[in-house]
C-alpha cells in the first residue's frame, strides 16, 4: 500500500490575518462573555421547541446514568471471590493460577486440581478454578464466576472457546471479565506484536465492552510468569469491584472444595451400585441458605439436603489490625482436593502426604522395573484388547494416539484445515480459530508486514462468502499456515518442557486410572502413565506410592482417616439444638407456671388457650408469677411456636394401645382430635377473664388512644417547652432588646449563684456542667437538622428517597441479627453467605463417587420456592448468529437455564397479529421467535442457551441458540397451520360442502 | 419434583394448601375426619378445593372414595376473571382469607366474584377483612386502583344469596415492613348492617356501642347500611363492625353478628351493639400493627418478601397464628424471631406485646409473565 502524504496546513506567520490572531491573543477578553455581548443574537433563545428539546436530552442522558437502587446484601464478611481462568488448552492456564497462588501466598502448587481459596489481602479472599475446555464445565463455571480471567494465545489468535465462554457469560448473567494475553514471547518483531496486542484488543472490546482490560504477559521465565507481570494482575484482582448479578443474588450456592462419602462401607460392600450419602463442603455464596431446602447438582440431578452445619472458617481472614499488609502466617491458602499442606481429603479418606522430594525422585527411578511386573500382576484384559486400546505418545508428555487414530489423523487434518481448523499435535485436538470479517478490514487498511498478511489469510479462510472471489489467495494461505503452525509448534514444546507439572489428562484418562483396584497403582494400563510427564506424579504419585508399598500403611491411612473424621465431627456446631434446649429448660422448670408446664409436656394447650385461661381465672397465682412469666416469655413462646411440635407424633403413635395383639381400641381421643379435626377458623376468642365492664379494665387501655397520655417525646406540652429552651433566647435586631426564654433566664440567675459559692458546689457544678454540654450538643444538633430541612430540601428526588430507603433497609438486615450467636441466627436468616458448610446429601447415584474428578467442578445450587417443579416455559430464542444452521421444531436440544443443563424437545412458534401463537418449524434466520419447552420451572427473564451436543468440538461454534423465559404456565396453546385436502359433495350457489379425506383431525396432522 | 408433606386431620386446611400453592410443594392430608360419624370432607371444603382450582392451573387433586384422604399438587396462579358459588356452611371470609394470601402472586390480576354468605358469627366477616386486610396489603406493596373489596349484596348466614367483587392486582416481589409503633387511635369509624329487619336495629346497635366507646374518644362515627330488595340475601340479620384506626394507619377491628335465623336465641340489639363494643377494646388491649383476624396474611406477606428484614408487632398470637408458623417453616423454612414486649409499669396500653423479626424467603412472583 502507498500512501501519498497530504499537504499539511501551514499557519501564517505575517500578514492581516495573522495579526489580528496576534491582537486577540494578547488582548485575552474572556472570549464567552466578549461574544455575548458582541453578537448578542446568536445567544438569545431562537427556539422555544428546540431548547425544550435539548432540555430534554439532557434530562434523559442524566436518568440513564441512574440504575435501580437495590437493597446492599453483601455481607460483612463475604465469601471468597470466584476467579475462573478460562482458555483453551495449553494456553498456560494453570501456570497463571500458580503464579498468582505464589504471588500471593509464597507457597507453590503442583497440579491444580478443585478450587484453590487464598487470602489475598485484608479483606479479600479469593477462590480459583481451573476450567477446561469441556463446555459443561465452561457453562457451570460460568454461573458461580465472580471475575473470569480469560487467556488467549496470542499467538495463535482467538479461539472458538473463547466466544462460546462469553456468549455462555452473556447468557447467565455477565461476570466481570479480564483478558489475558499469553504466549506473547513467540513474536520475533516487535511490530507485530503490537499489531497483535492491538488487533486481540479491539475485538476482545467488541465483545466484552469498550475499555475492558486485557492484561498482557509477555513471556515465560524458568516455566513461570514474569513475577512483576503476575503482581501487576494480582493487584488489578484484589482491588476489583463487583456487580451484583440476579441470578446469584437470589440464589444460594456452594462451590464444592471437598467432598466426603459417608456411605456405611458396609452397604457399599454388599451393593457397590448402592445410592451413597455425600457431604460436601465449601462456602457459601449468594444469599441465605435455609436448612433442608433442595439443590441442584449440575450434572448430577436434584437433591433434598439432609442437613447443613457451619464450620470454623478453613481459610479465615486476618484479624482486623492496623498494619497494611499480610504477615506470612495470614497467607492461608486451603485446596483441600489438591492437597496442600500434606493433607488430601478424598472421596472416603484423609491422606497424609510425606513431605520431602526424594520420595518422588525415587519412585521416577524404580518406575520402568517396577512398571512391566505390576502391569503383568494387575492384568485384567488380554493382549489384543490392550493392544487395539494401547496408545503411543511420540514425545514425552505429549497426548498419546491410539492405532485408530494414527491412521485417521492424515485425512482429518486436511479436511480440517479446510474447515478452519488446525490441528494440533500437543493437545490431541483440534484449535478451531476465531475469525471475523471486521478484523480483515482492519488489517487491510492497516499495512502490509508479513506476518499480517499471514493472520489475514488465515482470517479469511473461514469466510465463505468471499471464498468464490479469492481461490487464488486461499492457496497462498494454506501454505502459510503450514508455516505458522510450524512456528509455534516447537514453542509449545518447549513451553512443555519447561512448564513444572502438566495437569493430568482429563475426562477418559481420569477415569481409566481411578480402576476399581487401588492398590495397583494405574499402570495397569501403563500408556497413561507414559503420557504423563514425569513431574506430574508430584502430589498424586506419592499418595498412590503409599497405598502400594504396604497394606498396613494403607489401612493405618485410613485409620487417621477416620480419626480425622471424628475430630471433625464436634465442630459442626450448626445443628439447631432443640432437643437440648428443651432438656436444659425443663431442668430448671421448677419454678413454672402449671400452664407453662403443660405446654412443655404436652404441647396440647397451647391450641385451646382461650379455654385454659378461662379454666385459671379464678388462680390467684397468676399475678404473683406473672413477673415471673414476663421474665420468661420470649423463650417460651418460641418453643411454644416451634419447639415443641417436632416430638409431637411420636408421642400420639405411642398412645395407641393394643388389644389382643391384633385389634386396636379406636376411642376417640379428645384432645388430639380437637385438635386434628377441629373447626379450620381464624377467629381469635377473647380473653374472658378480661371484664370490659371494670373501670381498671377499661383504664389499661387509655393511653392507646390520642386521647391518652403521650410518651415525652411525642407529647406536645414537653415539646412546646424544649422548643422555649432552645429558640426562646432572641435579639430584637430592630431595637438591640434581648429577649430570653424562661429557662434562659433560670440558667443565668443560676449562674450567677453558682459563682459566688463555687468551691461549696464544686460537685454539683460537674453534673452540671454535663447536662449543659448535653443540652448544648442537643440545641446544636436541632439547629442543624432545621437548617439542613431549610436549605437541603431543593433537589432532593425520587432517585434520591429510593436510594436512602435501600441504604436504610441495608443498615436494618445487618444490624438485626448482628448481636445473636451463629447457631440461632442460622435458624432465622437461614445460613450467611461467607460460611463454611458441610451440606449432607443422601441418596446420590453411585456414579457420582467412583467417577469423582476434581478437576470439574461441584456446584450446589438451592433452588427457590417451586423451581422444582417442571411446567411449560414459554421463552424468547435466536438461533445464534455464528452457529451455521437454523434449528428444527421438535429436535432435542440441551439447554443451560437456571443451574441446570438438560435436554429437551421444544417447539418454536411466533405470535401473529392476533395474538395467536403459530407453530414454526425451523428457527427464523435472523429473528426472534418464541419456543416452548416442558421444563423446570425457572424464574421469568431468566436467560439459557441451548447447544446441540455437548461432546467433542465437531461443529464451528457449539451455542445453537441463546434466548430468556417469557413465561411460566402448565398449559400453552399453539396453533399450527392445517392443510386438509378433500372433495366438495355438496355445492351450491356460492357455497360448498367439502368432504376431507382423513376420518380425525389427528391423522391429517 | 420438590419433596411432599404429609399432615393428619381437616384442622387448618386452608393454611395448607394456601401455602402449599405459594411454595409448590405437594400436600396430603390424611385422616380427614376419620373417626367421625360422618368422614371425609365437608361440603365447603370440597367448595375451597374448587374455588383453588379455579384460580390456578394445572393443580392435581385426587380424593379417595370416603373423602379421609386428599391430595393436592399444586399448579400455577392463574387468576382472572373467577365466579365462584361459596359453600353456605362457611362464610364467603373463610374463601376470601386464603384468596388474599394468593391474589397478589397470580398471572393475571384477580377479579373475584363470591357467593355466598357474607356475615355469620364463625369468620371474619367480608365488612372486617374490608376494613382491616386491605390496609395491611397496602403496606405491603400491593396497592393502587386495582386492590378493591366490595360487597355487592349482602347474605346473612344460613341462607346466604350474598356477593362480593375482590379485585387485587399484581406484584412481582413485595416490600418488606417494618411495623414496631403501631401509633395511638386517632378515631373508630364502624358499619351496622340489617337486612330483612328493621332498619331501625342498626340504629339501635350504633347508640349502644358509641355509649361504650364514648368514654375514650370523641371521634367515632359509624355508618348504617340497610341493604333491600335483592340486594338483601335470604335470611334476616344485623351486625356491627368495628374498626379503631391510629396515627401510624393501623387498623383494629371487632364484629359481632347476630345469631342466625333458627340456630339460638335471638339477641337485642342493643347487646349486640355493647358486646361489639367490648371486643373492639378487647382488641386494642390486645394491641400490636396488626389486626388478630390478619396476624397470619401479614406474616405470610413477610416471609413472601425480599431477603430483607421485616418486622411486625403483633399482639398476642392467636392459636391459629401460632398453627401457621409452624407451616410456615414446614413449607418455606421460615423461622421467626420472637420477642415480647412488655408495657412498662406506668404504660396504660393493654396487654403483651408481640414483635416478630423475619428475613424473607426472596419470594418471586413467578406466574408473572414478562413481555
Amino acid at each position: 500500500l502507498e500512501l501519498t502524504e497530504q499537504k499539511r496546513h501551514q499557519q501564517k506567520h505575517s500578514g492581516p490575518k495573522a495579526e489580528r490572531k496576534k491582537s486577540r491573543k494578547q488582548l485575552g477578553t474572556p472570549a464567552g462573555d466578549d461574544e455575548r455581548k458582541r453578537n448578542p443574537k446568536a445567544f438569545a433563545v431562537q427556539s422555544a421547541v428546540r431548547m425544550a428539546k435539548t432540555f430534554h436530552r439532557a434530562q434523559d442522558l442524566k436518568a440513564k446514568k441512574h440504575h435501580i437502587p437495590l437493597v446492599d446484601r453483601t455481607p460483612l464478611e463475604p465469601p471468597p471471590i470466584v476467579v475462573v481462568v478460562v482458555g483453551p488448552p495449553k494456553v498456560g492456564k494453570s501456570t497463571l493460577i500458580r503464579c498468582l497462588i505464589k504471588n500471593f501466598t509464597r507457597q507453590k502448587l503442583g497440579d491444580i486440581c478443585g478450587p484453590v481459596t487464598i487470602v489475598s489481602g485484608k479483606k479479600r479472599r479469593l477462590t480459583f478454578i481451573e476450567c477446561s475446555n469441556d463446555i459443561n464445565t465452561m457453562i457451570d463455571l460460568a454461573k458461580v464466576a465472580d471475575l473470569v480471567l480469560m487467556l488467549i494465545d496470542a499467538s495463535f489468535g482467538f479461539e472458538m472457546e473463547t466466544f462460546e465462554f462469553l456468549n455462555i457469560c452473556q447468557v447467565h448473567g455477565f461476570p466481570r471479565i479480564m483478558g489475558v494475553l499469553t504466549h506473547l514471547d513467540s513474536f520475533r518483531n516487535n511490530k507485530a506484536l503490537r499489531k497483535t496486542k492491538k488487533r486481540l484488543k479491539h475485538r476482545f472490546w467488541t465483545e466484552v465492552y469498550q475499555g475492558a482490560k486485557l492484561f498482557y504477559l509477555s513471556g515465560m521465565v524458568y516455566g513461570e510468569y514474569q513475577t512483576q507481570e503476575v503482581k501487576n494482575l494480582g493487584r488489578f484482582i484484589s482491588v476489583m469491584k463487583f456487580r451484583p448479578l440476579v441470578w446469584q443474588q437470589s440464589h444460594p450456592y456452594v462451590v464444592a472444595d471437598r467432598m466426603e462419602d459417608l456411605t456405611d462401607p458396609e452397604m457399599v460392600r454388599v451393593d457397590p451400585k448402592c445410592d451413597r450419602t455425600v457431604s460436601l463442603y465449601g462456602y457459601l455464596r449468594g444469599t441465605y441458605l435455609k436448612n433442608k431446602g433442595q439443590v441442584h447438582i449440575p450434572g448430577v440431578g436434584d437433591f433434598a439436603v439432609a442437613d447443613i452445619s457451619f464450620l470454623p472458617d478453613p481459610c479465615a481472614l486476618p484479624e482486623v489490625q492496623k498494619k497494611r499488609a499480610l504477615n506470612e502466617k495470614e497467607r492461608l491458602l486451603y485446596a483441600p482436593m489438591a492437597g496442600v499442606g500434606g493433607v488430601v481429603y478424598d472421596k472416603d479418606a484423609v491422606y497424609i502426604d510425606l513431605p520431602g522430594g526424594h520420595v518422588n525422585q525415587q519412585q521416577e527411578e524404580v518406575r520402568p522395573t517396577t512398571e512391566l511386573v505390576q502391569s503383568l500382576i494387575g492384568t485384567h484384559t488380554t493382549l489384543d484388547v490392550k493392544m487395539a486400546a494401547s496408545k503411543v505418545s511420540l514425545f514425552t508428555g505429549a497426548a498419546a494416539l491410539t492405532p485408530g487414530e494414527v491412521e485417521e489423523e492424515e485425512e482429518e487434518e486436511e479436511e480440517e484445515e479446510e474447515n478452519g481448523r488446525v490441528w494440533d499435535p500437543e493437545t490431541q485436538r483440534e484449535r478451531r480459530k476465531a475469525v471475523f470479517t471486521e478484523d480483515d478490514d482492519d488489517d487491510n487498511s492497516e499495512g502490509s508486514s508479513e506476518e499480517e498478511g499471514d493472520e489475514e489469510g488465515e482470517s479469511e479462510e473461514e469466510d465463505e462468502e468471499d471464498e468464490g472471489g479469492n481461490k487464488r489467495e486461499e492457496e497462498e494461505e494454506t501454505v502459510l499456515k503450514k508455516e505458522a503452525k510450524d512456528k509455534t509448534e516447537p514453542k509449545d514444546k518447549q513451553g512443555m518442557k519447561t512448564a513444572p507439572p502438566v495437569k493430568r489428562q482429563k475426562m477418559e484418562e481420569g477415569k481409566e486410572e481411578k480402576e476399581p483396584v487401588v492398590e495397583v497403582p494405574a499402570f495397569a494400563d501403563s500408556e497413561d502413565e507414559l503420557e504423563m510427564s514425569e513431574e506430574e506424579e508430584g502430589g498424586k504419585g506419592e499418595q498412590e506410592s503409599e497405598g502400594e508399598e504396604s497394606d498396613l500403611e494403607g489401612e493405618e491411612d485410613e485409620e487417621d482417616g477416620a480419626v480425622e473424621k471424628g475430630d471433625l465431627k464436634p465442630i459442626d456446631s450448626g445443628h439447631c439444638s432443640e432437643e437440648e434446649d428443651a432438656k436444659s429448660k425443663k431442668s430448671n422448670a421448677t419454678s413454672k407456671m402449671d400452664e407453662e408446664d403443660k405446654e412443655v409436656e404436652g404441647g396440647e394447650l397451647c391450641y385451646e388457650s382461650a379455654g385454659a385461661l378461662r379454666w385459671k381465672e379464678g388462680l390467684q397465682q397468676k399475678a404473683s408469677e406473672a413477673f415471673l412469666r414476663q421474665q420468661r416469655a420470649a423463650p417460651n413462646l418460641r418453643k411454644l411456636v416451634y419447639g415443641i411440635v417436632a416430638e409431637d407424633d411420636g408421642d400420639a403413635e405411642e398412645d395407641e394401645e393394643e388389644l389382643g395383639g391384633l385389634f386396636r381400641v379406636s376411642r376417640p381421643e379428645k384432645g388430639k382430635k380437637h385438635r386434628a379435626d377441629g373447626v379450620d377458623c381464624s377467629r381469635f376468642d377473647p380473653d374472658a377473664a378480661h371484664n370490659w365492664d371494670l373501670e381498671e379494665m377499661l383504664d389499661s387501655i387509655r393511653d392507646c388512644f390520642v386521647t391518652g397520655k403521650w410518651e415525652d417525646d411525642q407529647d406536645a406540652a414537653t415539646l412546646l417547652k424544649e422548643d422555649e429552651e432552645l429558640y426562646g433566647d432572641f435579639e430584637d435586631l430592630e431595637t438591640g432588646e434581648v429577649h430570653k426564654g424562661k429557662s434562659g433566664k433560670q440558667k443565668d440567675q443560676a449562674k450567677e449563684e453558682s459563682d459566688d459559692d463555687e468551691e461549696e458546689e464544686e460537685k454539683l457544678m460537674k453534673v452540671d456542667d454535663e447536662t449543659q454540654k448535653n443540652k448544648r450538643l442537643e440545641k446544636k444538633r436541632r439547629l442543624k437538622e432545621r437548617f439542613d430541612t431549610e436549605y437541603d430540601d431543593g433537589d432532593v428526588t425520587y432517585f434520591d428517597d429510593l436510594k436512602e430507603e435501600m441504604q436504610k433497609q441495608a443498615e436494618l438486615n445487618r444490624a438485626e441479627f448482628e448481636d445473636v450467636d451463629d447457631e440461632t441466627r442460622v435458624q432465622y436468616e437461614g445460613f450467611r453467605p461467607g460460611m463454611y458448610v458441610r451440606l449432607e446429601i443422601p441418596s446420590l447415584p453411585c456414579e457420582f463417587v467412583t467417577n469423582f474428578d476434581p478437576h470439574y467442578p461441584i456446584i450446589l445450587g438451592a433452588l427457590g420456592a417451586s423451581e422444582g417443579n417442571v411446567g411449560y416455559l414459554q421463552m424468547r430464542l435466536k438461533k445464534h448468529r455464528w452457529h451455521n444452521r437454523i434449528l428444527k421444531t421438535r429436535d432435542p436440544l440441551i439447554l443451560s437455564l437456571g443451574w441446570r443443563r438438560f435436554q429437551t424437545i421444544p417447539l418454536y412458534h411466533i405470535e401473529d397479529h392476533n395474538g395467536r401463537h403459530r407453530l414454526l418449524k425451523y428457527t427464523p434466520q435472523h429473528m426472534h421467535c418464541g419456543a416452548t419447552i416442558w421444563g423446570p420451572i425457572t424464574p421469568q427473564g431468566t436467560g439459557f442457551l441451548a447447544v446441540q451436543s455437548v461432546a467433542g468440538t465437531k461443529t464451528s461454534f457449539r451455542i445453537a441458540a441463546t434466548g430468556v423465559v417469557l413465561d411460566l404456565d402448565k398449559s400453552v396453546t399453539i396453533v399450527k397451520k392445517l392443510k386438509l385436502i378433500g372433495y366438495p359433495y355438496k355445492i351450491y350457489k356460492n357455497t360448498s360442502f367439502i368432504k376431507v379425506g382423513c376420518t380425525s383431525c389427528l391423522s391429517s396432522c | 419434583m420438590s419433596l411432599g408433606l404429609t399432615y393428619d386431620g381437616c384442622n387448618f386446611f386452608r393454611q395448607r394448601l394456601v401455602l402449599s400453592t405459594l411454595s409448590g410443594k405437594r400436600v396430603k392430608i390424611r385422616n380427614i375426619r376419620s373417626k367421625d360419624d360422618n368422614p371425609g370432607l365437608r361440603d365447603f371444603e370440597a367448595s375451597f378445593i374448587r374455588l383453588l382450582d379455579k384460580v390456578t392451573n394445572g393443580t392435581r387433586i385426587e380424593i379417595n372414595q370416603t373423602g379421609t384422604v386428599l391430595f393436592y399438587q399444586p399448579g400455577l396462579l392463574y387468576g382472572g376473571v373467577v365466579e365462584h358459588e361459596c359453600n353456605t356452611q362457611r362464610s364467603v371470609g373463610y374463601y376470601l382469607e386464603a384468596l388474599l394470601m394468593l391474589a397478589p402472586f397470580m398471572k393475571n390480576p384477580l377479579k373475584a366474584v363470591l357467593k355466598g354468605v357474607t356475615n355469620d358469627p364463625t369468620d371474619p366477616s367480608v365488612d372486617k377483612l374490608k376494613y382491616t386486610s386491605i390496609p395491611v396489603m397496602k403496606k405491603f406493596g400491593i396497592d393502587g386502583e386495582g386492590l378493591e373489596l366490595k360487597v355487592v349484596r349482602r347474605g346473612m348466614a344460613p341462607g346466604g344469596g350474598g356477593e362480593v367483587l375482590f379485585t387485587c392486582p399484581v406484584r412481582k416481589t413485595l416490600r418488606p415492613v417494618q411495623l414496631s409503633e403501631p401509633g395511638k387511635i386517632k378515631r373508630i369509624r364502624g358499619i351496622a348492617y340489617s337486612v330483612r329487619v328493621s332498619p331501625q336495629m342498626a340504629n339501635r346497635i350504633v347508640d349502644s356501642a358509641r355509649s361504650i366507646l364514648n368514654k375514650f374518644i370523641p371521634d367515632i362515627y359509624i355508618y348504617t347500611d340497610h341493604m333491600k330488595g335483592d340486594k338483601s340475601g335470604k335470611s334476616p340479620g344485623f351486625g356491627l363492625t368495628l374498626v379503631a384506626e391510629t396515627l401510624n394507619g393501623t387498623f383494629l377491628s371487632a364484629e359481632q353478628v347476630s345469631t342466625p335465623q333458627g340456630q339460638g336465641d335471638p339477641v337485642l340489639p342493643e347487646d349486640l351493639g355493647r358486646n361489639c363494643a367490648k371486643l373492639l377494646l378487647e382488641e386494642i388491649y390486645r394491641g400490636g400493627c396488626i389486626d388478630s383476624a390478619n396476624q397470619s396474611l401479614a406474616l405470610v406477606y413477610m416471609t413472601l418478601g425480599q431477603q430483607d428484614v421485616s418486622k411486625a408487632l403483633l399482639g398476642h398470637l392467636s392459636p391459629y397464628t401460632i398453627e401457621f408458623l409452624r407451616h410456615m417453616r414446614d413449607f418455606f423454612q421460615m423461622m421467626f424471631k420472637i420477642e415480647t414486649q412488655k408495657p412498662s409499669e406506668d404504660e396504660r396500653k393493654g396487654g403483651d406485646k408481640v414483635l416478630m423479626t423475619c428475613v424473607g424467603a426472596g419470594y418471586t412472583n413467578i406466574s408473572k409473565s414478562i413481555k
